[in-house]
Order: structure tokens, then C-alpha cells, then sequence
């Protein structure tokens, strides 16, 4: 397994834990974005998109992003500028205390998950 | 390839017994309408609506808009590998019921979908309170997955388009206009010195409820091709996109792709509308990178002069249109960008993802956190029970006297990133 996925959905975490490197907290969207910053500065690459989805930061609570397992022996700029500009992105949006109903969050979780599947399966198909 | 497009101007759509088309006025037989949505055994029950511009009516929240069409002569059929079978369409005749459209409507996911408002403030952020709109609104049954009720729903409305379209076949089409792209060599011996200008349509391709399907095909699983642009007027390109009602585009916006109109209104006069690479707008980044890099090879191939590039979505894909503008831009091609913006609710927060200096000509197709309020209108079609959870409401987005606040990328289609609607600073 080449990649890990940091993410604060347990949806990703039931389905790909056998079988993927998951590492899952129960934290914010923005702290999922922070955690892969702390892994872009340690040398993992970025692998997926961190803004994936068209739910938006503010609106959407959870997030997968996936990373490279292992960690070069050098920051990789492209991904640190990457997360450097989704984190800008993510803090100009507000999530307005928004508290939703376990059936919606029942469909973040979902739509969440389809979007990491679908960075699965290309992983798996590039081998 | 050539196609010629009959239009038909429809005053109004009614409901009654035969569906038929008669000088102007469509006719539906609900009952058979209604078979035909429920033919597919994941949607428990339908109900079929009008909504004629002006009445005090929302609709929400909207799937897909779909325009009817139907191929009288040529090869393949509308919507070709979804609900023709998969030749290649683009030419021979094809009519178009121009002044209405399908809309479907459900809960797909509990948030999200978008507003067509047919009256009101909110009508003049979607082109589609100017249509007279075939609604249907579908239930699933309760087992249906999410994905296999998004598909279930998407397919009816296709079917539904095709049905009503098919009720054209045998009458005389209001106005007719041809449009023909040539072969490669020939058009470039047609038009020896105009510019050569092809159209990069970037796709919505993330995942599932965010996918759009070409040929049949999820283009997430694509390499970047090329298309006649007629090929888009019969169907080529469907929408299965689910998410983001400001700016996904429907099935509606591929078949009246503004784009491709306004190329061919130059074509042969002031550039050569070479054709249209499609392209995705994948999640893994390795995928982004390919698919960038064929785009701008295959526009180095075709020798062009200058590229629009159109981009659908937000954030994941403003990577995707930046990597596909710079790289092609790299090969000595001029490119113009169309996206649209999240630059906060006062406008000054930083409108996209991601940017590059190679972006030196872009087109907005305005802010989707732009707050709007809008007055209780006197019929719902659907339900309103998502306004509070979809992009850009809250739970304190219902007023006093039914009074909603919320931000334009509630509206479908209000900031469409093929520049289809008409937001402007003049």
C-alpha cells in the first residue's frame, strides 16, 4: 500500500480500514486539511484533491484526502502549496454553527466517501 | 459533420387526453408521462406539474433540466449510449422544443439541489423561470440506494425528454439553422486565414452524484477526446451531477451549450471553430495531471490559435483549469478561462482555489455567495424542507412571512460556468 488516508469520516474509515491505510480522528474539516499539512512538512505527498466535492468547506463536515505513505527526505512544494491554498479557502468560509440532522450527516458521509473511492480506484489502478 | 437543427416555439403545455403537438401547444397525456417515469422500479410514485413563467410558483430541489428533442434523419439517436443506442450521433436533422423543459426534482441527498423560481427576485438568477418546465417530482422506494434512485431519476427525465421530443417528429419545425464543422484538413483549407479556435469543455467527474456521462460513459474514466460540436446538440453529454445547483451543468445547458453557439455565430467569419475537447475533473491528482497534459497535446495536435476553456465546479476543479490554461497556454496557444466565484458574502474574499499568471483572461459568470432574499411564493413543487441544508441556506434561512434568505448558489444555473446565464456588472 502506497498511499494513507487522513480523514474525519467513519464511513471511510468501516470501509477502508481492512484494507487501506486509514487514519481517522473525530476532528473539523480544517483540522483534516491541518493534519495533511503536518504530514506535507514531514515529506508525504499529496494524492487527492484536498477541496474534492462540490459541498463546500463551512457546509460539508467531513473530509478524506489521500497522501503518499511514505515521507521523502524533502517537502514536496507543489503539494505544500496546495494545502497552503485550500487551507486559505477552507478559512474564508463560515460554517454559521450549522447543526444538521443525523440523516443529513448520514449523506455527507456518503458523498464524502464516493469522492476518496473514487481517488481509491485510481490508486489501485496505477498500481 | 453537418446537422441541421429544426426548432419548434412552444406557447404552452397542458395537460389532456393523447399527447400531441399542435401549432405551438403541447399537449400531455399525464397518465402515460407518468408510466413511463414509473417504468423504472427504484421511483415508488411521481407527480408531474407545470410551471409557466410568471406564476407564483418554486421549484425545488431540482435535479436536472432537460430540453425535448428528438433525430428525424441520420445516424444514432438523442442521448446516444443512454437512450439511443450508442452510434455516432452530431448529424443528419435533428428538432428541438424550444421554450420549455423537463425538470426533475427529488431528494437525492438531504442538502444540496437547487431553486427555479418562476416569479420574483429569484426568478431573474435562473434561465429557467423563462421556460415553461415539465416538473416531476420522484420518490424512491425506500430501499433505493442514493446512487440507484440519482440514476433512476436522471434516466426518467431523459426518457421523459425524448418522449415529449418525439411528439415533433412528423410537424414542420419553426425556424431552422445548419451547423457544420469540417474535417481537420478541409477546414483548414476553407478557412486559410482565420484563426483556429477549439472549445476545452472541462466535465464534472469527482465521484458519484458529482459525474456526468458521455456516450453512456462516466467520464471520470476518460482520456481527453475530441467531439464534433454537434455531437453535444443530439446528447452526447448528459448531466448526472447532483451537487452545486449554481454552477453543474444540466443536460439543458449541454445541448445549448453558449459556448459552442457563440463559436459558431464566428465560424468562417472572424475564426475557424475547429471542435471540442472534452476533458474530466478527477480527484486524484495523478489523474489531473494526465488529463491536463493530453489536453494541451492534443490542442498542440489540432495546431490551434486560441482555446476557451470552460470549468464545472468548484475548488477541485479551479485546479484543473488552471493546470489545463498554463500548460496550454505553455504551447504558444491563447487561452480564455470561464469560471465563476466564492469570493464571500462582501465579495473580497479570494474567488478561486487556485491561480496562475498564464490566466490573464478570464470570464465570470458572477459570485455564488451573493445574498439573496426571497418572498414566499403561493405553490412549492417538491419541498421545501431542504432550503435550510442547501448550499447557501441555513436553519435560520426562513423568515418571518416565509421569507428566505439565502445565497445565489441556491438557483440553478444562476452562475453557470459556460456563461449561460446573464449576471453582469453593466
Amino acid at each position: 500500500m502506497n498511499f494513507r488516508v487522513i480523514t474525519n469520516n467513519p464511513k471511510v474509515y468501516r470501509v477502508y480500514a481492512k484494507t487501506c491505510l486509514v487514519e481517522y480522528q473525530k476532528v473539523s474539516y480544517q483540522e483534516v486539511l491541518l493534519q495533511v499539512r503536518h504530514y506535507v512538512q514531514q515529506g508525504c505527498r499529496i494524492l487527492s484533491h484536498p477541496l474534492s466535492g462540490s459541498v463546500k468547506p463551512g457546509e460539508m463536515p467531513y473530509k478524506s484526502i489521500m497522501i503518499s505513505s511514505q515521507a521523502a527526505g524533502v517537502v514536496d512544494m507543489e503539494s505544500e502549496l496546495l494545502i497552503e491554498q485550500c487551507l486559505a479557502v477552507c478559512n474564508s468560509f463560515s460554517d454559521a454553527g450549522r447543526r444538521w440532522p443525523a440523516c443529513v450527516l448520514d449523506d455527507f458521509q456518503y458523498i464524502d466517501y464516493t469522492l476518496i473511492a473514487s481517488a481509491v480506484e485510481s490508486a489501485r489502478s496505477l498500481g | 459533420m453537418k446537422l441541421e437543427m429544426g426548432y419548434f416555439n412552444i406557447r404552452d403545455v397542458v395537460f389532456g387526453t393523447g399527447s400531441k403537438l399542435d401549432s405551438g401547444v403541447l399537449t400531455i397525456d399525464r397518465a402515460a408521462l407518468e408510466r413511463l417515469v414509473l417504468e423504472d422500479e427504484s421511483i415508488k410514485s411521481v407527480v408531474v406539474d407545470i410551471a409557466r413563467p410568471g406564476e407564483s410558483v418554486r421549484i425545488t430541489p431540482v435535479k436536472d433540466v432537460i430540453e425535448p428533442r428528438t433525430k428525424v434523419a441520420g445516424k444514432g439517436g438523442i442521448f446516444p449510449g443512454v437512450i439511443s443506442n450508442v452510434e455516432t450521433a452530431g448529424s443528419g436533422t435533428t428538432y428541438a422544443l424550444k421554450g420549455m423543459a423537463v425538470v426533475t426534482a427529488g431528494r437525492i441527498v438531504g442538502f444540496q439541489e437547487g431553486i427555479i423560481d418562476m416569479t420574483g427576485p429569484g426568478a431573474q438568477y435562473t434561465p429557467f423561470s423563462r421556460l415553461i418546465n415539465v416538473c416531476m417530482v420522484c420518490e424512491p422506494v425506500e430501499s433505493a440506494e442514493r446512487h440507484v434512485y440519482e440514476k433512476a431519476v436522471r434516466m426518467a427525465g431523459l426518457r421523459a425528454a425524448a418522449y415529449i421530443g418525439s411528439l415533433a417528429k412528423d410537424a414542420v419545425p419553426d425556424e431552422i439553422k445548419v451547423f457544420e464543422t469540417l474535417p481537420l484538413m478541409e477546414g483548414k483549407a476553407a478557412f486559410p486565414n482565420l484563426p483556429r479556435v477549439a472549445y476545452v469543455q472541462m466535465l464534472q467527474s469527482q465521484g458519484l452524484l458529482h459525474d456526468t456521462y458521455v456516450y453512456g460513459v462516466d467520464v471520470k474514466r476518460i482520456v481527453p477526446t475530441l467531439l464534433y460540436p454537434t455531437e453535444l446538440m443530439d446528447g452526447a453529454v448528459i448531466s448526472g451531477n447532483c451537487v452545486s445547483a449554481c454552477d453543474k451543468n444540466t443536460t439543458y445547458h449541454h445541448l445549448n451549450n453558449p459556448v459552442v453557439a457563440d463559436l459558431y455565430e464566428a465560424h468562417g467569419k472572424t475564426l475557424n471553430f475547429t471542435g471540442v475537447i472534452i476533458t474530466n475533473e478527477n480527484v486524484y491528482l495523478a489523474d489531473k495531471q494526465r488529463s491536463s497534459d493530453w489536453t494541451a497535446k492534443l490542442c498542440k495536435m489540432l495546431d490551434l490559435d486560441g482555446v476557451i476553456i470552460s470549468q464545472e465546479g468548484f475548488g477541485n476543479p479551479d485546479t484543473d483549469l488552471i493546470m489545463n490554461c498554463k500548460k496550454i497556454e505553455a504551447e504558444g496557444i491563447k487561452t480564455v478561462i470561464i469560471t465563476d466565484e466564492y469570493a464571500g458574502r462582501d465579495g473580497k474574499s479570494q474567488s478561486l482555489a487556485d491561480s496562475d499568471p498564464a490566466a490573464t483572461a478570464v470570464v465570470t459568470g458572477g459570485n455564488a455567495n451573493q445574498v439573496v432574499l426571497l418572498p414566499k411564493l403561493d405553490k412549492v413543487i417538491g419541498t421545501l424542507d431542504y432550503v435550510t441544508k442547501i448550499a447557501g441556506g441555513n436553519e435560520n434561512s426562513i423568515r418571518e412571512e416565509g421569507i428566505i434568505e439565502v445565497e445565489l448558489q441556491v438557483f440553478t444555473g444562476a452562475t453557470n460556468e459556460l456563461g449561460f446565464n446573464t449576471l453582469s456588472a453593466r
